[in-house]
């Protein structure tokens, strides 16, 4: 175990680091987490996490190996070499989703969204105003449509904070979020909902009664007034001076570098 | 006596027909049934339907060969290779439909097509719009007076094909410790014909060691092919890895119909048959580079 508490604030930290260590502070022992495809922000926080502050945080790598051992994260977040070691199988069909819909376990869960708006809806289906004639046809929703629903506290992570992947209103709804604001999400008899959202400019969360996304602290050297710029809706005026997302630690840097992702694939999803 | 279930990939291919709704096992870039693809792809079939969990290359292969007009899964992507390209640009042209749903939704129609129910409810899905877009998801209040939960119609495809590691002659199917998916867990219960290639056609007795790795019986099973290699480019753990330079030679050509008709020709059709395709990627020094996985 590292001298984790003690390390001073990194001084050549990198956007995609803060980001880790950022979504890593959301997750404690106790918690069980799951990733899926392409997912190296949430792999490389659970495993900062897990060598930190959260020892005991149970990780399901894939949605399939449970407490891995992988050497490196590796080029997919969803091939065998992730789930490496793994202390058990979990067969999707009757295990994985019967843990998922039951409420007791995997509580959170954090989804990358081609599409997100002010609410915390997230898109992966179509760009374009019809279904069926899509001017973009994206992946689809595969465990998002679900997970928007059961209940689970969703963190949203963007590497790419700009106003196409941050909307006013995404095209068609895949992942459920506060839906149209205020207690519709509640009404619809949803638990549950998003959290938080971390990009590489800021840290977003929502009003507790109007469900409208606001900023909740800004990342070391960005302004408000940037983060508006790169956000295809209005946001709240913040009231009263925004704090300043904390810096990683020497100690998260180097885990991150040196132990968890020495060949940078975090780096994979930034300025796309 | 068991009733013989080994044959060659052409008859088994041939059991396809046109117009078949086809549940192909695959995961992003894992696991999927590739040489039977390829030998459906070569035969020439015409308006199939797909089923997946994340369909990847062979999903985008199929589009190419114009083999597909509609597709019922949870997505397509071949994660790290980026989107199927010629499935995305069938979309958006109108040649593929494409029925989304999430991954319980498709559990739930799969196993309700699997054990004779006219439908099996999900709580995955409310509050999205992939419900009113879907005639087969209907919003369905609790008998008992809990909240409402989504309908979801049952599914059975007129075939699965599977990839397994080791079969016996009579069709019954072991597997390797390795990750399970629905495509293996309830795909094939549910539907009507289920072929089924295998890495190698083992004698029974070595099924009967280890009864516990035995995932699909013989009598589910319609037809069996011995495929060494055959989810490649796909990986099929623990015997080989996905083959990162030929994903990547894929979407080199995916955006250019010339260098899309070309490499299908090199690799797809062009091939008289299973061995050739095993000659064309580049034969053992290939493949002895996917197997060796657990360097990567």
């Amino acid at each position: 175990m590292s001298d984790w508490q003690n390390s001073p604030p990194a001084e050549d930290w990198t956007i995609d680091e803060l980001m880790i260590a950022r979504l890593a502070a959301c997750f404690a022992d106790g918690d069980q987490a799951c990733n899926g495809m392409a997912s190296f922000v949430p792999v490389s926080a659970f495993w900062l996490a897990r060598l930190t502050h959260a020892p005991d945080l149970v990780w399901l790598a894939g949605a399939v190996g449970l407490e891995p051992r992988p050497d490196r994260v590796p080029a997919s977040t969803l091939e065998a070499p992730l789930w490496r070691d793994s202390i058990m199988y979990v067969e999707q069909y009757g295990d994985f989703w019967t843990i998922a819909l039951n409420g007791r376990w995997l509580t959170k869960f954090c989804v990358g969204s081609a599409q997100l708006d002010r609410y915390g809806n997230g898109n992966n289906s179509i760009i374009g105003a019809d279904y069926h004639a899509p001017r973009v046809r994206l992946p689809g929703t595969a465990g998002l449509g679900d997970m928007g629903s059961i209940g689970k506290a969703l963190y949203y992570w963007n590497p790419n904070h700009n106003p196409r992947s941050l909307v006013e209103q995404v095209d068609f709804i895949s992942c459920a979020g506060y839906l149209g604001g205020g207690t519709e999400r509640a009404d619809a008899g949803l638990e549950g909902g998003p959290e938080l959202v971390i990009t590489n400019l800021c840290v977003m969360d929502f009003h507790p009664e109007t469900r409208h996304m606001q900023v909740a602290s800004l990342h070391p050297g960005v302004t408000f007034e940037q983060v508006q710029e790169a956000t295809g809706f209005e946001l709240p005026t913040p009231e009263g001076q925004l704090s300043t997302t904390a810096i990683p630690t020497v100690e998260q840097v180097r885990l991150i570098r040196e132990v968890i992702d020495p060949d940078d694939m975090r780096r994979r999803e930034f300025g796309g | 006596m068991s009733a013989e279930k080994l044959t060659t990939l052409e008859d088994a291919a041939a059991l396809v027909r046109d117009g078949d709704t086809v549940a192909i096992q695959n995961m992003a870039t894992q696991a999927a049934p590739m040489a039977l693809v390829r030998e459906l792809i070569r035969q020439g079939r015409r308006e199939l339907g797909v089923v997946c969990l994340v369909g990847g290359i062979p999903v985008d292969w199929l589009a190419a060969a114009g083999a597909i007009n509609r597709l019922i899964g949870a997505a397509v992507s071949m994660e790290q290779f980026g989107l199927c390209q010629r499935y995305r640009k069938a979309v958006e042209a109108g040649a593929i439909r494409v029925e989304e749903l999430s991954e319980t939704a498709l559990n739930a129609r799969l196993g309700a097509g699997a054990r004779n129910l006219p439908f099996l409810p999900t709580r995955g899905l409310i509050g999205t719009d992939l419900i009113d877009v879907n005639d087969n998801l209907v919003m369905l209040d609790d008998p008992f007076g809990g909240p409402s939960v989504v309908a979801c119609k049952a599914l059975v495809p007129d075939v699965a094909l599977v990839h397994a590691h080791k079969a016996d002659r009579f069709g019954n199917i072991g597997y390797e410790p390795t990750a399970l998916w629905p495509d293996l867990g309830i795909m094939p219960k549910a539907a009507t014909t289920v072929i089924v290639t295998v890495e190698e056609i083992v004698d029974s007795e070595v099924l009967r060691a280890d009864p516990d790795r035995t995932v699909l019986p013989g009598f589910m099973v319609d037809a069996v092919v011995e495929a060494p290699f055959g989810a490649h480019p796909t990986s099929f753990y623990p015997r080989y890895g996905y083959d990162t330079a030929m994903h990547l030679e894929w979407i080199g050509s995916a955006r250019d119909d010339e260098a899309v008709a070309g490499f299908m020709e090199k690799y797809v059709t062009g091939p008289a048959d299973h061995a050739a395709y095993l000659e064309a990627v580049g034969g053992s020094e290939r493949l002895a580079a996917v197997e060796a996985w657990e360097a990567s």
